[in-house]
C-alpha cells in the first residue's frame, strides 16, 4: 500500500479506536477533493479494512512532519491543547501530502495541500509533480489538445447556465455517509 | 426557461427545465419513467429485476429501450477489451459499494466474469446462465435522461433540458454554456463548453469514494479502481452514449472509441492536466 493523500486526515483524527470507521471517515473527509488523486487501486495488494500497512503511514512519515505547515499531523485532536471545539472531529490546520498512484506509464505523484477549519475544507491546492516522459508520450499519443495543468476559475466568477461535474453526490450515498459520520465521530 | 421541475430519482437529483409550462400529467410521466427504470435496473432494491437476476439468474424481460442499452454496453465492452462490462456489478459490491452501502471490501479485486457464456443480451431482455449481479451504471442514467427528454418532446416541448446532476440533454434553438467542474475543487471550473441540441455527460472517479483507492469506477479487466484519468466529459447526440463514453474513457483511449462513436470529450488526469478533442465546442481555462 503506497502512502496516500487521504491518510492525512486519519492522522488528524488521531484516536479513533476502530480501524473501519476511521478509514471510512478519512475517505469521506476528502471525498470530493482527494479521493481520485489518492486512488491506489491499481497498486493496492490487499484493500481490506484490517490491513495494518494501510493504517496511518503519514503519522510517522517524514514528509508529513515537514510539510504539515501549521499543525503537526501526528498530534491527535483529542490529545491536543484544547483549541478545537469539543465536537470537532479534525484538528484545524493546513496539511500537505503527496499521493502516488500507478499509471499505465508508471508511478506518478501529485501534491495536495488543504486547509481544515472546524471540520470544513476551506482551501485546496493541487500541485502536479513533474511527470515522467513516458507518461507524456502516453497522453500525447493522439490528436487533440493537451493542456498544461488546469488551475481552474472560480464558478462564481463565471457566467454559465449549468455545471457538469461530480460534486452532486447521490442521495443514497449522502444518507449513508451521514450515518457513518455519526458512527465514527470522536 | 419558463418552468422548472426538480425531483430525486435513481439516487440522484434531477432538474427539468422547459420554456413551455410543464403540465401535472407530464411531471407524473417523468416520475413514472424513473420509477420504472429503477424497478428494472437498481442494484440497491430488493425487488428490482436486476436483483432477481442476481439471486437466481434466468431471464429478465426488458422494454424496447433495453435492447439499445444492451447494444451500447456490448459495443463498449468489445472496444475496451472488457474494461466496460455490466458484470462489474458484483465486483463493485464486493469492494463495498453494495446495496447496504457497507463500504467494506469483502474480496480481493478480481476481473469481472466473462460476458460470453454467462450473459446474453437480446432484443427482448437479458438472460443469465448463472446468477450474477449486473450494473448498468455505465450508461443507465444517461438513457433515463434520454427517455425523459423524449417524453417531453412527444408532449410537444421544443425547448427543454433534462439534467441529472450533470448528465444532461437539451433540445432547442441556440446553446447554453456549461461549466466543467474541477474534480479537485467543486467551487472551480476547468473550462466551459457550449451545449446546443444534444447531450453532455460528466463522470469523475471522486464522485463516490469510500476507502483507500476504492471508488465506483472499476476496470472490468482487473476489478481494480481506475487511476490516471480522474474526470471525463463527453458531448454526444444522446445522453446514453455520452454517459457510456464517459465511463469508457476511464479505461480506453479516445482514439479507440472514435471509429465507432461521434463525440467530443474532455479528459482530466490525476496530475492536473487535461486533454480535449480537437473540435470541442468550448475551451479550457489557461
Amino acid at each position: 500500500m503506497t502512502p496516500r493523500t487521504t491518510d492525512l486526515p486519519a492522522a488528524a483524527i488521531g484516536r479513533a479506536p476502530g480501524a473501519l470507521p476511521r478509514r471510512v471517515l478519512t475517505a469521506l473527509a476528502a471525498v470530493s477533493i482527494l479521493g481520485a488523486a489518492g486512488c491506489a487501486g491499481a497498486e493496492a495488494e490487499t484493500p481490506t479494512v484490517e490491513s495494518p500497512a494501510a493504517e496511518s503511514p503519514t503519522a510517522e512519515s517524514p514528509a508529513a512532519e515537514s510539510q504539515a505547515a501549521s499543525t503537526p499531523a501526528e498530534t491527535p485532536a483529542a490529545a491536543g491543547a484544547g483549541d478545537a471545539a469539543p465536537d470537532q472531529s479534525y484538528e484545524d490546520g493546513t496539511y500537505t501530502e503527496t499521493g502516488t498512484y500507478q499509471s499505465p506509464a508508471g508511478r506518478e505523484e501529485v501534491g495536495v495541500t488543504l486547509t481544515l477549519e472546524a471540520d470544513v475544507v476551506t482551501a485546496v491546492e493541487v500541485e502536479p509533480m513533474p511527470s515522467n516522459p513516458t507518461t507524456e508520450t502516453y497522453q500525447g499519443r493522439f490528436a487533440g489538445g493537451i493542456s498544461d495543468t488546469i488551475v481552474g476559475r472560480k464558478l462564481d466568477e463565471l457566467s454559465v447556465d449549468k455545471v457538469a461535474g461530480s460534486s452532486l453526490t447521490s442521495g443514497g450515498f449522502n444518507e449513508a455517509t451521514d450515518k457513518i459520520k455519526s458512527e465514527a465521530r470522536l | 426557461m419558463a418552468d422548472s421541475f426538480g425531483f430525486d430519482a435513481i439516487g440522484t437529483r434531477w432538474r427539468v427545465d422547459t420554456s413551455a409550462p410543464l403540465a401535472r400529467g407530464e411531471r407524473d410521466g417523468l416520475l413514472r419513467l424513473a420509477e420504472e427504470y429503477d424497478a428494472l435496473y437498481s442494484r440497491f432494491r430488493e425487488d428490482s429485476g436486476i436483483t432477481a437476476l442476481a439471486v437466481s439468474g434466468g431471464f429478465l424481460a426488458l422494454p424496447g429501450h433495453g435492447a439499445a442499452l444492451g447494444r451500447l454496453l456490448r459495443t463498449l465492452h468489445d472496444l475496451t477489451g472488457g474494461g466496460v462490462s455490466p458484470l462489474v456489478g458484483e465486483r463493485l459490491a464486493a469492494q463495498g459499494y453494495d446495496a447496504e452501502y457497507s463500504f467494506v471490501p469483502t474480496q480481493e479485486p478480481a476481473p469481472a466474469r466473462a460476458w460470453d457464456g454467462l450473459l446474453e443480451w437480446t432484443a427482448d431482455g437479458v438472460t443469465l446462465a448463472r446468477p450474477a449481479l449486473l450494473d448498468v451504471g455505465a450508461a443507465g442514467k444517461g438513457q433515463l435522461v434520454d427517455l425523459m427528454l423524449a417524453h417531453l418532446v412527444a408532449g410537444g416541448h421544443e425547448d427543454a433540458i433534462v439534467d441529472a446532476s450533470g448528465d444532461m440533454r437539451r433540445t432547442g434553438a441556440g446553446s447554453i454554456t456549461v461549466a466543467l467542474e474541477h474534480p479537485y475543487d467543486p467551487t472551480s471550473a476547468i473550462g466551459t463548453v457550449r451545449l446546443g441540441s444534444g447531450a453532455l455527460c460528466a463522470s469523475a472517479s471522486n464522485r463516490r469514494v469510500w476507502g483507500d483507492g476504492l471508488h465506483h469506477v472499476l476496470d472490468g479487466r482487473t476489478g481494480r479502481c481506475v487511476d490516471t484519468v480522474v474526470a471525463t466529459w463527453v458531448l454526444a447526440r444522446d445522453a446514453m452514449t455520452a454517459d457510456g463514453l464517459c465511463t469508457a474513457l476511464f479505461v480506453a483511449d479516445p482514439a479507440d472509441l472514435a471509429p465507432v462513436f461521434d463525440f467530443d470529450y474532455v479528459l482530466m488526469y490525476s496530475d492536473g492536466r487535461a486533454r480535449t478533442s480537437a473540435a470541442l465546442p468550448g475551451a479550457l481555462f489557461p
